[in-house]
């Protein structure tokens, strides 16, 4: 068995993990999903909520689409994709909803969202629709912790210097710099992390950085 | 290189047309039952805690103490018999025997009677409402009154509350769903105190203008908003200028705020309206 993306003796749990958070990083490797990442990472908190979200999303879409696989009709699978995922994310909108009134009166308006993020659907054409489960839910798991880890560190980023505080905590006195707290912020703030990804990139990798994978450049 | 690139799909037979749409409607059912189960599920506590949030936020506008005696009181429409009929019971307290006041459309009263607790409402009555009334000594120390109007998107939902003598104590924005950044711009808190401390009469010659909100009356709404020490003193100071000027617009937002206005505005009048009717066949309740 080998993925569609490296051709190869099959990938081990590590390996795929690994490689969600770091060689194809849904946010610093893929460029998919900027727009969430801009939104909602004003804070760490803010970015944490929806990362785990996201996670769970990408686990149980993958896990569902690799389990159905079979009784999907090629044709209608990209419709199909979406019904999964927009049925999961109704489910954890719904389960946050009636636990985390709190929580959910922050970041309901971007749960139902999810449902159109590029990063879940690309991940069952490419990757869980082709797979078994095993690997299906490690690959499932990696994007999500990628996407997580990235939404933390963009949200920690921008709130440190636009805010001057960590997870609500002042740190600083004032703002340091607003202007990475505003949504224009958001995207010099991962435009530099994504720099540093790469530099950090071709560091270990002996000088060669290694392409970005453009997974079609714009979805939600 | 060929031009056509769009190559020409083979054309779909009848029983392949009939495999997609099995796979879609599978597809379609298996989901929608996966989502009712979760509905039946998570439905009660979300109500649950939906109405735990609202008895805070009553609460909360009044300044009432936890153990204040709360009456919350049910409006409904009955067309056929061309009824009004209020139903009024002790808030959060499912357990409590409620009171029953019908009337007339023209506002005579029809009848009166207990309702045991737990009294299913008929399906043939059309909810107009609600209000909760704070008793203190058995008479009413104030009010919150749910009001809906129509926003730019979908219906806005207010609790308005009133002194006694239904000045405006508070207001607040419960539901609405009108764009982020821009129509729901109206929750902000400077906007919604500005209703603060007007007395009916004003809100009833209530417009609304889109010139720019001062500075310091901006500085002292926000103020009382978060409940700052110096908040009501500075408000009351304001206000004597304020009072007689219209609502100021939240930027970008002037059909929302329009629309919250105009339903505080005719919220208002309804409730002293009913209100006069209905608080003598509530004695012994309140």
């Amino acid at each position: 068995m080998s993925t569609v993306l490296h051709p190869g003796p099959a990938p081990s749990a590590k390996q795929l993990i690994l490689n969600g958070i770091f060689a194809e990083n849904p946010v610093f490797r893929l460029a998919l999903s900027l727009c969430p990442a801009v939104a909602v990472t004003n804070t760490v908190l803010n970015g944490l909520l929806l990362g785990v979200a996201v996670l769970c999303v990408q686990v149980l879409s993958s896990v569902t689409v690799t389990l159905a696989r079979g009784l999907i009709h090629p044709r209608v699978r990209i419709p199909v994709y979406t019904i999964i995922i927009a049925v999961w994310v109704s489910a954890i909108d719904m389960t946050l909803a009636a636990f985390t009134p709190a929580l959910y009166a922050q970041v309901g308006l971007y749960v139902k969202l999810i449902v159109a993020f590029a990063i879940i659907i690309s991940r069952l054409e490419v990757f869980a629709s082709r797979q078994p489960l095993v690997p299906t839910f490690f690959d499932g798991l990696g994007m999500g912790l990628g996407f997580l880890i990235a939404l933390l560190t963009i949200g920690a980023f921008r709130e440190l210097l636009g805010s001057g505080s960590f997870a609500g905590i002042p740190l600083a006195p004032g703002k340091p710099l607003l202007f990475f707290a505003l949504p224009a912020g958001g995207f010099f703030s991962i435009a530099l992390l994504m720099a540093f990804f790469n530099w950090v990139e071709r560091r270990r990798g002996g000088g060669r950085a290694t392409p970005v994978k453009s997974a079609g450049g714009h979805g939600v | 290189m060929s031009l056509n690139i769009i190559q020409p799909r083979p054309k779909l037979g009848r029983a392949e047309i009939a495999r997609i749409v099995v796979s879609m409607v599978v597809a379609c059912l298996v989901g929608a039952a996966v989502l009712g189960l979760v509905y039946l599920g998570t439905d009660r506590y979300r109500r649950a805690s939906a109405e735990a949030t609202e008895r805070e936020a009553v609460r909360d506008m009044l300044g009432l103490e936890a153990g204040a005696h709360l009456l919350e009181v049910r409006q409904y429409l009955e067309p056929a018999r061309r009824l009004v009929i209020y139903r009024a019971a002790p808030f959060g307290e499912p357990a409590a025997e409620a009171r029953e006041v019908t009337f007339t459309l023209d506002g005579a009263v029809a009848g009166q009677r207990a309702l045991p607790a737990a009294t299913p409402v008929p399906e043939t009555l059309q909810p107009l409402g609600r209000l909760f009334v704070a008793a203190r000594d058995g008479r009413a120390a104030g009010f919150v009154v749910e009001g809906e109007t129509r926003g730019y998107k979908s219906r806005i939902r207010v609790f308005i509350a009133m002194k006694p003598d239904f000045e405006i104590a508070d207001m607040r924005v419960v539901e609405q769903e009108d764009d982020p950044g821009l129509g729901a711009e109206v929750v902000q808190p400077w906007f919604r105190e500005q209703f603060v401390g007007r007395t009916p009469e004003e809100i009833d010659r209530l417009t609304v203008t889109k010139d720019p909100i001062p500075e310091d009356w901006k500085a002292a709404l926000v103020a009382l908003a978060r409940r700052a020490p110096d908040g009501p003193a500075r408000h009351r100071e304001l206000l004597q200028r304020e009072r007689r000027k219209p609502i100021y617009a939240v930027t970008g937002a002037t059909i929302s705020s329009r629309a919250v206005t105009e339903g505080v505005r005719r919220t208002v009048d309804h409730f002293r309206r009913r209100w006069w009717l209905l608080a003598p066949q509530l004695e012994g309740v309140l």
